[in-house]
């Protein structure tokens, strides 16, 4: 059940929620923002009474409660003021109120609080779920444009005025009926656009302007499309209560839908078809799974995505035997691409498979040895030579490489533009997955919770632990804790480990180094991706390249 | 007293409006005076549009181009046109060379093969407003006059078949130097509230104009980057009561006109080389707001006519595309409510990859 906020409705509410919302599905919008404030902190206050500071912090923005203590720059706003920055077009001198807006700083930085309010309003406006937020803030606080009619939000509002044209065409779906009733001549498949905003024009008869994508909105359609697919690719015969159900229901438990949109994502940036992709985005998926499946067993987990692993549920031999089954139906699923993608594709997204997989296989013989044999790596090289391999490649960089050849990319040099951007950003994808094993919500996370330590997985945060512990009597100890077998763990000493994670700064350690990974990552995406025309598939790749940089923590 | 002479480009569009030129227009090919009618039945099932243009002489001793098209849209028919030599009269009504006519005369447009036709009596209820003058390109420009409310009475024919109509509709006297690549396009419609005077009563006693009209303009052209120029406009009871200058203006658009709905014509226009056309929008949204004053105007394409125009500088044509649709207008404007529903006429001109 839903429960409303204290503040809902004021102004630092709409802020904080924006800011939240813009974090979590247009992670790019709001790294561009932080960008232009460069260490700035903000103070805001609101007409009605309310406050907030925003600082910028590697990408992110943070919206802190109150009145800030010490902003560099102060901002006033009125209700014209926040209906203003939401359908930010003109200059502030022209349009605003004397007193509606009144921001306070040296020049410099005023200026880029400026920048930074237009970036995240310009952007930030074309989204339907930031758009809900101001709609609903501004039903409560109706300001400068009248108050929404009742029943706003929904498909017929039979009255409204005083509307923007692109607002109104946002919460008017369908179109009013025509005059006698019959079904519209027309389309909607197009999103709308504004042909002029009072200042700039766009012609009507040009393509449409890339926008930024709603990145929880693309990944849940992507993931859904793909998961349809899947389930299509696994045979409905016998034997289905010890094979194929449990091949059903192993991918059912969704997670993000990261790879999916990746290769989706790649195969439109290189103009091809969404519809393209799919087959082979399934086909990683079944890999993917398999892979899951054989992992859990190997790292004794109990837990994945927020239910028994199949091994404790079925047992190791079946759970063994499903994940085999997996990985044939994926094999299955890409030779199936032969009479709809042809040959040449079908041979190249083989190729770039076997690459993956041989990756993968590598990369868990590291992780494993290290168990296996008592070792931990003295420093964070040889981890990220095993995160790339284990989980750099079939997470981040062989979903996008098998994406652009699903669009008939075959060239190896620029298929191989995608490495290093995502290789640094897979292995800060995979830093913050192990970071929020330790600090973050069971429930939310889906995995065991401090299940890498109970299994001793050698994770940056504890390779930096014994790594920097001074004491050598504490560092045999922990030593000892870590590499006992997860059947002779215990939760005290598992306690331990983690206090001493705390105490000795491993876990800042490892968020500074996945915001270093991420920011180098992203550095390459824009560097090495620039042969790939600015288009709607390239919009979500560079999405989810910030959408690292946003998870909270 | 002898006027001096100037470089007209040095000093930007002439004036005033409408200074017809006697002995026609010696600005050469590209000056251009458009006479734009189009109206729609009291009943909506029919639309008709025609424009009567003289385009300037090649020569010193050649006259000036007179061309004339007309295009009918029944609903049960769809569209018919006229090739760009429709008959015309030689001094149409409310020509450029003539004062603003007074109380209801005759207008006739014509096929030459005989439909689609119009003869219709018309008379102006409100009154005219010289719009926007919008310069761009290398000293080109365009201006225009626009008059909503306008009443007619009298034969359309259509698809060969004649019948008494009434009209209600929009007049526009468009004046200008402009050639095709750089005026690039426009999004240009109007709407009158629905006007129920039986007969309208053309030839006898002052009709009522219609209780409110709406044109809007938004003109897009080429270069330079800012030229781009925009109005919209409120009448009430045939008087303009509020002008909503560019900067108050949004105007969005979303979707397409399913490309079935779309007729190119003149019939001729089939021979040109006519580059495929960009889709026409499914749906139109113009907003405008000036202190507390605003205004909606939402539109929906039904069906389009494409006039593929030739073009004087070039083979390839210019398209404008002549869309019909409800439209649905809302707003607050002297502290009163605008709201009606109506049917409206919305031309979208450019977009076909032409240059």
């Amino acid at each position: 059940m839903s429960t409303e906020r204290a503040d809902a409705g004021t102004g630092a509410a709409l802020l904080r929620d924006t800011v939240v919302a813009l974090s979590e599905r247009a992670p790019a919008v709001v790294a561009a923002a932080a960008e232009q404030l460069r260490g700035i902190r903000l103070g805001l206050s609101f007409n009605d009474g309310t406050a907030a500071s925003l600082t910028p912090r590697r990408g992110r923005l943070v919206v802190g409660a109150g009145r800030a203590d010490a902003a560099d720059v102060e901002v006033v706003f009125d209700d014209r003021a926040m209906n203003l920055l939401f359908d930010l077009q003109c200059r502030p001198v022209d349009q605003v109120l004397p007193g509606s807006l009144d921001v306070r700083g040296a020049p410099e930085q005023v200026l880029a609080v400026w920048r930074a309010f237009t970036l995240l309003s310009q952007r930030g406006s074309g989204l339907r779920f930031v758009q809900r937020l101001w709609e609903e803030y501004r039903r409560r606080s109706p300001g400068l444009w009248g108050a929404v009619p009742a029943g706003g939000g929904t498909a017929d509002v039979p009255e409204a005025t005083g509307w923007t044209a692109l607002d109104y065409l946002n919460r008017r779906r369908p179109a009013p009926a025509a005059p006698g009733g019959a079904a519209p001549d027309w389309s909607p498949a197009t999103a709308p656009r504004l042909l002029w905003d009072g200042r700039a024009a766009a012609p009507w008869w040009e393509e449409l302007p890339l926008t930024d994508a709603d990145l929880v909105e693309t990944m849940r359609v992507c993931r859904d499309r793909v998961a349809g697919e899947m389930r299509r690719l696994i045979p409905d015969r016998e034997p289905r209560r010890d094979l194929y159900d449990l091949m059903r229901a192993y991918p059912a438990r969704q997670g993000k839908g990261l790879r999916p949109t990746l290769t989706v994502a790649a195969c439109v940036a290189f103009g091809g078809r969404a519809q393209d992709a799919v087959r082979s985005a399934a086909a990683l998926e079944l890999f993917h799974n398999g892979f899951l499946v054989h992992d859990d067993i190997a790292d004794e987990s109990t837990h994945r995505r927020g239910l028994p692993t199949l091994q404790v549920a079925h047992g190791a031999g079946l759970a063994v035997n499903v994940g085999d089954g997996l990985n044939l139906l994926a094999v299955d699923a890409l030779l199936s691409n032969l009479t709809t993608l042809g040959l040449a594709r079908t041979l190249g997204l083989i190729r770039e498979t076997l690459h993956m997989c041989r990756e993968s296989v590598e990369g868990q013989a590291m992780e494993l040895g290290w168990i296996r044999h008592g070792e931990v790596p003295a420093d964070d090289t040889s981890y990220l030579t095993m995160s790339t391999k284990k989980t750099g490649w079939y997470t981040c960089i062989s979903p996008c490489r098998i994406g652009a050849v699903c669009a008939g990319v075959t060239d190896p040099a620029v298929l191989d533009r995608f490495d290093e951007a995502f290789r640094l950003i897979g292995i800060a994808f995979q830093i913050q997955d192990d970071v929020l094993n330790l600090v973050g919500d069971e429930v939310l996370y889906g995995k065991e919770a401090l299940g890498d330590l109970w299994e001793g997985k050698r994770t940056v945060m504890l390779i930096h632990l014994l790594r920097t512990v001074p004491d050598p009597e504490e560092r045999a100890l922990l030593r000892k804790i870590v590499l006992r077998p997860r059947h002779e763990q215990n939760d005290a000493d598992v306690r331990v480990v983690l206090r001493s994670m705390h105490r000795h700064g491993c876990v800042d350690y490892a968020v500074a180094l996945a915001d270093d990974l991420a920011a180098r990552g992203i550095a390459h995406f824009e560097r090495d991706l620039d042969v790939v025309p600015e288009n709607q598939g390239k919009a979500v790749l560079r999405q989810i390249a910030h959408y690292v940089t946003s998870r909270p923590l | 007293m002898t006027r001096a002479v100037v470089d007209e480009r040095s000093l930007g569009p002439a004036g005033p409006f409408p200074a017809g030129v006697p002995g026609g227009l010696r600005g050469g090919p590209l000056e251009r005076q458009w006479l734009h009618y189009a109206f729609l039945s009291r009943g909506g099932d029919l639309a008709v549009i025609a424009n009567l243009s003289v385009l300037g002489a090649d020569g010193a001793d050649e006259p000036p181009h007179r061309r004339g098209i007309v295009l009918v849209h029944d609903e049960g028919g769809g569209w018919e046109a006229s090739q760009f030599n429709a008959s015309q009269q030689d001094v149409p009504w409310s020509s450029f060379r003539l004062p603003r006519p007074r109380g209801a005369e005759r207008f006739t447009v014509a096929a030459v093969a005989g439909s689609p036709a119009l003869d219709v009596r018309l008379r102006g209820t409100g009154r005219a407003c010289t719009s926007q003058c919008a310069p761009f390109g290398d000293g080109e420009f365009l201006r225009w006059q626009s008059e909503p409310g306008v009443l007619g009475s009298g034969v359309v024919t259509a698809h060969g078949r004649a019948r008494e109509v009434e009209l209600t509709g929009y007049h526009e006297r468009v004046r200008g130097r402009w050639s095709w690549p750089a005026l690039g396009g426009w999004v240009f419609g109007f709407v009158n509230a629905a006007h129920d005077a039986p007969g309208c009563a053309v030839v006898d006693a002052e009709p009522a104009p219609p209780s409110a009209s709406v044109v809007f303009t938004l003109v897009q052209p080429r270069s330079p980057g800012d030229a781009a120029n925009g109005s919209l406009m409120l009448w009430r009871d045939g008087r303009l009561v509020r002008h909503f200058p560019r900067r108050c203006l949004e105007v969005a658009v979303e979707g397409g006109l399913d490309r079935d709905s779309v007729v190119l014509v003149p019939p001729l226009a089939e021979l040109l080389d006519a580059p495929v056309c960009a889709m026409v929008p499914g749906r139109l949204v113009l907003s405008a707001r000036m202190g507390r004053d605003h205004l909606l105007v939402d539109f929906t394409s039904r069906a389009a006519a494409r006039i593929a125009n030739p073009c004087e500088r070039g083979l390839r044509p210019f398209s404008v595309h002549e869309t019909l649709g409800p439209c649905r207008v809302r707003g607050v404007v002297s502290g009163r409510p605008v709201a009606f529903d109506t049917r409206g006429i919305v031309e979208f001109a450019g977009g076909a990859d032409e240059y």
